[in-house]
């Protein structure tokens, strides 16, 4: 049994339907990718597992199931018992999920005190120890400052510290890389991969950059309108595939020694 | 490939910096020497808080530098006050990265791109209708879409008529500070298709700013990377993946995610990021992230020489060559 699945999962908005018959299993460790342009419907999709859909939005028809457990149903305790510790998900500026008054370590605590019964120093400790292996120098520091005084690829490996603070089974990435540098970008992935290696953490992961999903993924999904308008393994996608829009794609993508224009 | 007379401004020995709190200074740009030729376009790549952005807004007379000229066919621009700044303007345009906040809400599309014109007294209130739809059709919008408002349409379409802004007053020089960035990559490439085709058209020079080495490289005649406030390779745009000398300029290299890579190959990139410009290290300054550094990395500055005509790199690794170049490192 695979460990998510969509099946023919259509997503609405106010009974308008914004995403049509998403069909997709992932195994753990497995990494798929969902590529499309905006408004494609790429983040409805990934929100829609993790049940943080927007005003209005629903599952209209089709059914998500995660380790054989229907998701779109459950009520809001057993969300509570879910999000952060069997699922999470890293935003596009993990900067702006986090309490801007409140320095990292406040809210880390907080995180921390909700999924476990420990003390605040337990806490404290437990999450140094998570941004010390996200490669952010000095954790204690960290935990003192707030928001605003990090970069943004800090702010990026914080949010990353925090989603795997209890190693879900499932990591859902939401354009974690866009407002990155690429230097940054680089090694936010690197760290993504690495997750997966030595947790077995299954990741879905949206991006609009075709380089950086073929990089990452065993299997990629290009969107289109609300549709999944082609799919496959990397090697189908990049060399295979006769679908005139995932070619589209493929060329606007900029590459080294690659097309010039003058 | 480039020559001396096509020369349309030159940045000379261009320093900046800003007060900061304590009593510290922030050294965002220091010492940058570069040049824009007529009709060809200069990349400027390099992290966020490297000075890039702070460097172009000081071409477009939009800050001062706190040292050095900047001579625009000659005339040092840095030192224009009033009237005479104003007339300037029109020279040297600007591109900026967010389209939808640099147009104002409230204003129509035509209002938009004729203020321009207005300002500067190239057309008459009544030729407005004509003068939107001409350059609309230049950058391939329907001409009806002066009465839209810059919320009714697409970021690749605001990106649009940011350009056709831009180039209404047929500038010799147009600044571009990530113009693409906010943008689908599909998107980004109608958009540089649409600029280079117009620099050919119209013979104008481009500064770009970038921090994608594979976008850059596709349609730049020249490549300026800059680190830390300071320019560490200039070369042409063509042989950046095959030519790059300086440490960092390979380290970007290593981080574009290419098609066309081997997809099984651990990334290798740099640790670490950029230090503060509050407390740029003597020496080189990408001393701390260098995987080659060496003794002489920590006490002296390399400088930027040619390696060959067309091509400077600012590394102690390539310094050692002849007895002149070593004798005028000293100065740092």
């Amino acid at each position: 049994m695979a460990m998510l699945e969509l099946k023919d999962v259509t997503i609405s908005y106010k009974g308008i339907p914004a995403v049509r018959d998403i069909h997709m299993k992932l195994d753990e460790g497995g990494i798929c990718g969902i590529v499309g342009e905006s408004g494609s419907g790429k983040t409805t999709v990934i929100r829609a597992i993790l049940g943080l859909l927007p005003g209005g939005g629903r599952v209209t028809k089709g059914d998500i199931l995660f380790d054989g457990e229907s998701l779109p149903g459950k009520s809001k305790e057993e969300w509570r018992k879910l999000r952060g510790s069997e699922i999470s998900m890293i935003f596009q500026d993990s900067g702006a999920m986090m309490n801007p008054t409140r320095k990292i370590g406040s809210c880390f605590v907080e995180y921390i005190r909700t999924h476990e019964k420990i003390s605040k120093k337990e806490a404290w400790d437990k999450g140094v120890m998570m941004l010390e292996r996200m490669r952010l120098p000095s954790g204690d520091n960290i935990m003192k400052s707030y928001p605003f005084q990090l970069s943004g690829g800090m702010r990026q490996r914080v949010g990353i510290a925090m989603a795997m603070t209890y190693q879900p089974k499932l990591l859902l990435a939401d354009e974690p890389t866009s407002a990155l540098d690429v230097t940054t970008q680089a090694q936010i992935i690197r760290q993504f991969m690495e997750l997966r290696d030595e947790y077995g953490t299954a990741i879905m992961i949206v991006t609009h950059n075709l380089g950086v999903a073929a990089y990452m993924s065993d299997y990629i999904m290009v969107m289109r309108h609300g549709i999944v308008e082609d799919e496959g393994s990397v090697d189908y996608i990049l060399n295979k595939s006769r679908d005139a829009y995932t070619k589209e794609l493929l060329d606007a993508v900029p590459s080294l020694g690659g097309v010039r224009y003058v | 490939m480039f020559d001396e007379k096509d020369v349309i401004l030159e940045a000379k020995h261009i320093t900046r910096k800003f007060p900061a709190a304590g009593g510290r200074t922030l050294t965002a740009c220091e010492n940058v020497n570069l040049k824009f030729y007529r009709g060809k376009t200069l990349g400027l790549v390099g992290e966020s808080g490297c000075g890039k952005s702070t460097f172009m807004r000081l071409l477009v007379s939009l800050d001062q530098p706190t040292e050095g000229e900047i001579l625009f066919h000659g005339k040092d621009i840095t030192k224009l006050k009033g009237e005479e700044l104003r007339r300037n303007h029109q020279y040297i345009q600007m591109v900026f990265q967010d389209p939808s906040e640099s147009f104002n809400p409230k204003m129509k599309i035509r209002d938009i791109i004729c203020e321009p014109l207005l300002n500067f007294k190239r057309i008459k209130a009544n030729e407005k209708d004509t003068a939107a739809r001409r350059l609309l059709e230049m950058v391939d919008l329907p001409g009806d879409f002066a009465d839209r408002y810059p919320h009714n349409m697409s970021g690749g379409q605001r990106q649009r008529v940011a350009i056709a802004r831009a180039i209404a007053l047929e500038p010799e020089l147009v600044i571009m500070d990530e113009a693409t960035c906010a943008l689908d990559v599909s998107v980004q490439k109608t958009i540089i298709e649409l600029v280079v085709g117009l620099q050919k058209k119209k013979n104008i020079s481009i500064g770009f700013i970038a921090h994608d080495l594979g976008l850059i490289q596709s349609f730049a005649h020249q490549i300026a990377v800059m680190y830390l406030g300071t320019i560490v390779e200039v070369l042409p745009g063509e042989e950046i993946s095959s030519r790059a000398m300086h440490p960092y300029t390979q380290a970007l290299l290593g981080a574009v995610f290419d098609l066309h890579m081997d997809f099984s190959k651990k990334i290798e990139v740099i640790e670490g990021e950029v230090p503060s410009p509050l407390e740029i290290p003597p020496g080189c300054p990408f001393q701390r992230r260098c995987g080659r550094c060496m003794e002489i990395c920590k006490k002296e500055r390399p400088v930027l020489r040619n390696v060959t005509e067309d091509h400077q790199v600012a590394c102690h690794l390539y310094q050692n060559g002849s007895g002149r170049q070593t004798a005028c490192t000293g100065s740092g």
